[in-house]
C-alpha cells in the first residue's frame, strides 16, 4: 500500500512539474493577469463601487482562467500520454492503474490550486493598490472555485477516457460547467411542472452537479460561508467520477 | 472475477455520484429569485443568459450597476428644453444650469434597471439604496423608490438599512425633514449607504442649524464618494459652513 | 529447476475497432504458443505488421491475450511481482524535453519502488552504463536519437529487472553506441538476465541472440538456434527471408 501511495505521489508530482512548465501554463496565467488589471476600467466606471466591481470581475476571471487551464490539462493528459508512449514506461512497472489515475488527479487539482493562489495573489496587489483591502468573503470564494473545478475536472478526465478527441472532452466537460449553474433553476421548473417534464427534470436536477453550491463568489454576506454539504458534495461528485474514471482504465489497453 | 469488479466499481461510482446529489439537494438553499422574475430591461436577455451559465449574477448585476449611474449620468433634457437652452445660451437673464440639477429627469428605464440589479443579485444592498434614494429625494418618485425597497426586503427581510430608508420616504411624504434626518442618520457610517443619502442628511443638518454635524458630513464625502459632481458640491459646501462655524 | 521466464500457450490478441455501424476486428496474434527460458537471449523477427510488438505488449501486460495464456515467470504479466522483474523498452520512448536525464530517471525509478539511497544509486547506474553520465546536465531536448534510445534503454535498466524486453533496441544508434549497448546487453545476460529483443536488423540479432522467432502475419512460423543459422548457407537472413516468402 505505501509504494502504490508513493507511487501516486510521484505521478501526481510529475503531473504538477509537466503542467506548470507548459507554455500554456503562461499564457494563461498572462492572460489572467492582463484580464485583471484591464478590470480597473470597469472598476473606476463603477465610482462608489469600485471595489465591489474589482474583486467580482476578478474573481470571475480567476475562475474562468484556471477553469480553462484544468480542463486543457485534464483532456489532454492522458491522451498525450498514450499518444507519445509515456504510458507504456508507466503501465510496464507495478503502478496500480487506480494509483495513477489518482495521482494525474491530484496533479491537476494542485495545479489548479497554484493557480488560483497565485492569481488570487496578484489580485489582491491590485485591490491594495486601489486602496481596497480584502473582501472578507475572498477565502471561501477561492476554495468555492476550487472545489467547482475539482468536481469538473474529476469529470473530464472520465470523459476524456471515452471520448474521441481533447476537443470533445472540453466541450462535453464546458457544457456539464454550465448546466451546473442552471440547477437551482431546473430544480424551480421541476417543483412546478409534472409528468414526463417533471421527471426528466427531477432527473437532471440529480445527474447534473449543483455548481451553485460551490458559488460562494456570486452571494454575499453569511451565505457565501461553504457549509459541510458543499464539501461532502464535491468529494462525492469527485469520488464518483474518479470510480467511473476508473472502471473505465482499468481494461484499458494501450 | 473481472467482470464483478468491473461492475462493483461502476456500481460504486453511480452511488458516489447520487450521494453527492443527494448532500447538494437537501444542502443547497438558493438566494436567488427564480428565472422567471428575470424582466428585461434593454435587451439584456444574452447577458442574463450568461450571468446564470457562469455563474456570475453578482458581476453582472455589478455592470449593470454600472450601465444604471451611467444612464443616470446623462443628462436628460426634453427636445423643447434642449431647444430653449440653445436659443437662450449666453443671452441676459438666462440662467444656465451647468449641469447642477442633482439627478433631475425623467429618465423612465430607471426603475426597471433598477429592479433588473436586484433580480439579479437580490444581495445588493448598495445598488438598492443607490437606486431608493435616487429615486425618493432626486428622481420625486417615492413610489418607485418604495416598490425597488420592497423588492429588497422580499430576499433581505432583516437588511435594516432599507427600513430606514422606507421610514425617510415616509417622513418625507409627511414633511417632517428632523424625523428623515434622524432616520437615515444610522446608515451614514455604512459602507452601503449611497452618497445623496449622506448630502440630504448633510443639507437637512444645515437646514436644522447643526453646522458641525452639516461639516463632518461634507467631511466624510469628500473621503468616501468618487463621484466628481458630489465631490465638488461637498467641497463648496465645507468652505461655506467654514465660514458659518468661524463666525460662531 | 526453474520454470521458464516467459510462456505462451495458444495466445490469441483480437483488436476490435468500432465504427459507426458495428466494429472491425483484427487478429494481431493467433495460436502463439513458445518459452524461453531464464538466462538466454532471444530475438523476435519479422515484417511489419506480424504482430512483434503486440507479443511485446502482451509481455508487460499493456494488452491482454483474447484467449490463450500468457506468464511471466510463471505469473500473470499484470501482476505486480512480474511487473517488478521486466523492464521495458519500447519503440523511439519519449521523453518530456525540459526534463533532465537524472530527473527522468528519478521518475520511473519511483514508479519501480525505489526511494532514498536505492534510488540514487539505481539512477546513477543506469546513467553510467548507457554511456549518458556526460550528458546527464543536459536537458532531454539537447538530445540526439541515440541518446534518447540509451536513456529509454536506462529506464528499463533502473531496477534491476530479471527480464529484458526490447524494442528495437538499436533504432538510431550510431555503429559505436550499437557496439556499446551490444556490449552492455551481452554483459546484463553474463549476469543472468533474460533478454527478448526484436529488430529489423537481422545482423544485430545474429551476434546477440541464442534463438530467433520468425512471425509471419500473427504466427510463430518458425523457431531458430545459433547452431541452425550458423549452419546454413546464408545465414539468418537467407532462412528468415525463406520463411516470411
Amino acid at each position: 500500500m505505501k509504494n502504490t501511495l508513493y507511487a501516486a505521489a510521484a505521478v501526481a508530482s510529475n503531473s504538477f512539474r509537466e503542467s506548470v512548465r507548459n507554455r500554456f501554463f503562461t499564457l494563461f496565467a498572462v492572460f489572467a493577469f492582463t484580464s485583471i488589471y484591464a478590470s480597473v476600467l470597469a472598476g473606476v466606471m463603477a465610482v462608489d463601487q469600485e471595489g465591489r466591481v474589482l474583486a467580482d470581475m476578478g474573481l470571475a476571471l480567476i475562475e474562468l482562467t484556471a477553469l480553462a487551464y484544468a480542463l486543457f490539462s485534464a483532456s489532454s493528459s492522458l491522451l498525450k500520454e498514450a499518444e507519445t508512449k509515456t504510458i507504456y514506461l508507466v503501465f510496464s512497472r507495478p503502478v496500480p492503474r487506480w494509483s495513477y489515475l489518482a495521482g494525474k488527479l491530484a496533479g491537476v487539482l494542485l495545479t489548479s490550486a497554484f493557480m488560483l493562489a497565485v492569481m488570487g495573489l496578484m489580485h489582491l496587489l491590485l485591490l491594495s493598490f486601489r486602496g481596497f483591502g480584502v473582501p472578507p468573503f475572498y477565502a471561501w470564494a477561492l476554495g468555492g472555485s476550487f472545489l467547482k473545478l475539482a468536481v469538473i475536472t474529476s469529470f473530464a478526465f472520465f470523459v476524456s477516457l471515452f471520448s474521441t478527441s481533447p476537443v470533445s472532452t472540453l466541450v462535453i466537460s464546458g457544457i456539464l460547467w454550465t448546466l451546473g449553474h442552471f440547477v437551482p433553476e431546473t430544480r424551480f421548473l421541476a417543483d412546478q411542472a409534472g409528468g414526463l417534464k417533471g421527471t426528466a427534470l427531477n432527473a437532471a436536477v440529480w445527474l447534473i452537479p449543483n455548481l451553485q453550491l460551490f458559488n460562494a463568489r456570486d452571494v454575499s454576506g453569511s451565505a457565501c460561508v461553504l457549509g459541510a454539504p458543499a464539501f461532502v458534495s464535491a468529494a462525492a461528485w469527485v469520488g464518483g467520477s474518479y470510480l467511473a474514471a476508473l472502471w473505465l482504465l482499468r481494461r484499458k489497453e494501450f | 472475477m473481472e467482470k464483478r469488479a468491473g461492475l462493483f466499481l461502476l456500481l460504486a461510482a453511480l452511488l458516489a455520484w447520487g450521494a453527492g446529489s443527494s448532500a447538494a439537494f437537501r444542502g443547497y438553499r438558493t438566494q436567488f429569485p427564480p428565472p422567471g422574475e428575470i424582466k428585461q430591461a434593454g435587451g439584456g436577455a444574452p447577458a442574463d443568459m450568461f450571468a446564470l451559465a457562469f455563474g456570475a449574477r453578482r458581476l453582472f448585476a455589478d455592470l449593470w450597476f454600472v450601465r444604471l449611474m451611467q444612464y443616470y449620468g446623462t443628462r436628460e433634457l426634453s427636445d423643447d428644453e434642449e431647444q430653449e437652452e440653445l436659443e437662450s445660451h449666453g443671452k441676459p437673464g438666462h440662467h444656465c444650469h451647468h449641469g447642477a440639477d442633482f439627478g433631475k429627469g425623467r429618465y423612465p428605464d430607471f426603475l426597471p434597471m433598477s429592479l433588473h440589479i436586484l433580480q439579479l443579485d437580490p444581495g445588493f444592498t448598495a445598488a438598492c439604496l443607490y437606486s431608493a434614494a435616487s429615486l425618493a429625494f432626486n428622481l420625486e418618485r417615492p413610489d418607485e423608490a418604495e416598490a425597488v425597497l420592497n423588492y429588497g426586503l422580499r430576499y433581505s427581510p432583516k437588511e435594516w438599512k432599507y427600513l430606514s430608508v422606507l421610514a425617510a420616504i415616509g417622513y418625507t411624504k409627511a414633511k417632517d425633514p428632523n424625523a428623515v434626518a434622524s432616520a437615515i442618520a444610522p446608515m451614514l457610517k455604512d459602507p452601503d449607504c449611497p452618497v445623496m443619502l449622506k448630502q440630504l442628511a448633510a443639507f437637512l443638518n444645515k437646514r436644522a442649524g447643526n453646522y458641525a454635524a452639516a461639516a463632518a458630513i461634507y467631511a466624510d464625502i469628500l473621503v468616501t464618494t468618487k463621484d466628481p459632481a458630489y465631490l465638488r458640491n461637498a467641497a463648496r459646501e465645507l468652505e461655506k459652513l467654514k465660514g458659518r462655524t468661524s463666525k460662531r | 529447476m526453474t520454470g521458464p521466464t516467459v510462456s505462451f500457450r495458444g495466445v490469441e490478441k483480437t483488436y476490435r475497432r468500432p465504427q459507426l455501424l458495428g466494429a472491425v476486428y483484427h487478429t494481431a496474434v493467433k495460436e502463439l504458443s513458445f518459452e524461453i527460458p531464464a538466462g538466454e537471449v532471444t530475438g523476435l523477427l519479422g515484417l511489419n505488421g506480424a504482430g512483434k510488438t503486440t507479443i511485446m505488449k502482451l509481455i508487460t501486460g499493456l494488452l491482454f491475450p483474447t484467449a490463450g495464456s500468457v506468464e511471466i515467470f510463471g505469473l500473470p504479466p499484470t501482476s505486480r511481482a512480474a511487473k517488478g522483474s521486466v523492464g521495458f523498452l519500447p519503440e523511439l520512448p519519449y521523453f518530456s524535453p525540459q526534463e533532465s536525464p537524472g530527473a527522468v530517471l528519478a521518475y520511473y525509478g519511483r514508479l519501480s519502488g525505489l526511494g532514498g539511497p536505492d534510488l540514487a544509486a539505481g539512477v546513477e547506474g543506469a546513467l553510467r552504463r548507457t554511456g549518458l553520465e556526460p550528458h546527464a546536465g543536459k536537458r532531454i531536448s539537447e538530445f540526439s536519437k541515440g541518446m534518447l534510445q540509451r536513456l529509454g534503454l536506462a529506464q528499463a535498466l533502473l531496477h534491476k529487472p530479471r527480464l529484458l524486453v526490447l524494442d528495437e533496441p538499436v533504432s538510431g544508434l550510431d555503429p559505436l553506441a550499437i557496439h556499446d549497448i551490444r556490449g552492455l546487453l551481452a554483459a546484463l545476460n553474463a549476469d543472468g538476465c533474460t533478454i527478448f529483443l526484436s529488430s529489423h536488423s537481422i545482423s544485430e540479432v545474429e551476434k546477440l541472440c541464442s534463438r530467433v522467432l520468425i512471425m509471419v502475419r500473427g504466427s510463430l512460423a518458425r523457431t531458430v538456434t545459433r547452431a541452425e543459422w550458423e549452419a546454413a548457407p546464408g545465414g539468418l537472413e537467407a532462412i528468415f527471408v525463406e520463411t516470411v516468402k
